[in-house]
């Protein structure tokens, strides 16, 4: 892995958890975040909040840690694609609302969206320069020459 | 293990994390209890400068005052106060204060004419539709950086002067005369 990739992949692990240390102090802002787009249902909207920031939390760590850095990479490709879809569609139909993205109450615009784009690029960049999952060791892999 | 296997993993471990943050969070969310939207709620929250979320923003030079919905309604059908629709313009397409002119965060073709009109009411209320008055704030900064004196964000936002069943229209004002400025 060249070093461009380790910097991106840390980096897109910092943003992440920086992402969800501005929600962790207050939990039911995020939740009210989220329910004002309007595609949770309301009774699932508080899990769904709090599970969001694990995830991210979870995949920040194994991108900084490098475990399993491909899949934490789309993990949070996924997830930015949902916010992404769920963002213009609120916008689409008019609905303001603050993104909830870093804390905080700023209201979402077409540029969030745009932010959105390029740190889901960004994430598919880090996951397509990830290692795939390690083949079995020839070692441990069974010989041919052997097999009966 | 697959990536699959391995992005299923990281799911479920964080869940378990986010539970676990939720449960030791200073304000946490009630699993059990249902969060609707601000405007399904009908009572955004709208905090006052003091308090709540709108205390956590970036701070501003000025911050405008609150007003309540039942002083605004009256300040409405007596013609006194100019209102001021931050929302976009589909919402406000869909319903607005009655004479209110839609001057979003990002501008209105006709500010100057707007801001003008507004100078002939003694008094301007900003609304906008979300719990946290934010784009109300920043419209209502505006307006003050263009000269008017006073003005004051609606608390409680659009769902509570819904609620609270102030006088609403679509187009044109049936309480003053005036056609709204709407783009």
């Amino acid at each position: 892995m060249t070093l461009l990739a380790r910097l991106a992949r840390f980096l897109l692990g910092a943003i992440f958890l920086w992402a969800s240390a501005t929600k962790v102090p207050d939990m039911a802002a995020f939740a009210e975040s989220v329910a004002n787009y309007r595609i949770v249902p309301p009774s699932l909207v508080p899990v769904v909040a709090a599970t969001l920031v694990g995830v991210e939390i979870a995949a920040g760590v194994a991108l900084i840690l490098n475990v399993w850095a491909r899949a934490a990479a789309l993990i949070l490709a996924a997830l930015l694609a949902v916010f992404t879809v769920g963002l213009a569609g609120a916008l689409a139909r008019g609905i303001d609302l603050a993104c909830g993205c870093f804390g905080g109450t700023a209201a979402a615009t077409w540029w969030t969206v745009l932010r959105d784009l390029v740190l889901l690029a960004f994430a598919l960049g880090v996951a397509a320069s990830s290692p795939r999952s390690p083949a079995p060791s020839p070692s441990l892999a069974p010989d041919p020459a052997r097999a009966p | 293990m697959t990536t699959l296997a391995q992005m299923a993993l990281l799911a479920a471990v964080g869940s378990a994390v986010g539970l676990a943050a939720n449960a030791l969070s200073p304000h946490p969310s009630a699993l059990r209890q249902p969060v609707l939207s601000a405007a399904e709620s009908g009572g955004g929250a709208c905090a006052m400068p003091a308090s709540g979320a709108a205390s956590t923003s970036a701070p501003l030079p000025w911050r405008p005052a609150r007003i309540g919905v039942e002083e605004a309604k009256g300040m409405c059908t007596a013609c006194l106060a100019g209102f001021v629709d931050a929302r976009g313009p589909h919402e406000f397409a869909h319903g607005h204060i009655a004479n209110a002119v839609h001057l979003p965060p990002a501008g209105h073709p006709d500010e100057t004419a707007v801001i003008a009109q507004l100078r002939t009411y003694p008094l301007v209320v900003v609304y906008d539709g979300d719990y946290s008055c934010a784009v109300a704030d920043d419209v209502a900064v505006r307006l003050r950086r263009a000269g008017l004196t006073d003005v004051r964000v609606l608390q409680g936002a659009w769902p509570a002067w819904v609620a609270g069943q102030g006088p609403s229209a679509a187009g044109i004002c049936g309480v003053c005369g005036v056609e709204a400025f709407g783009k």
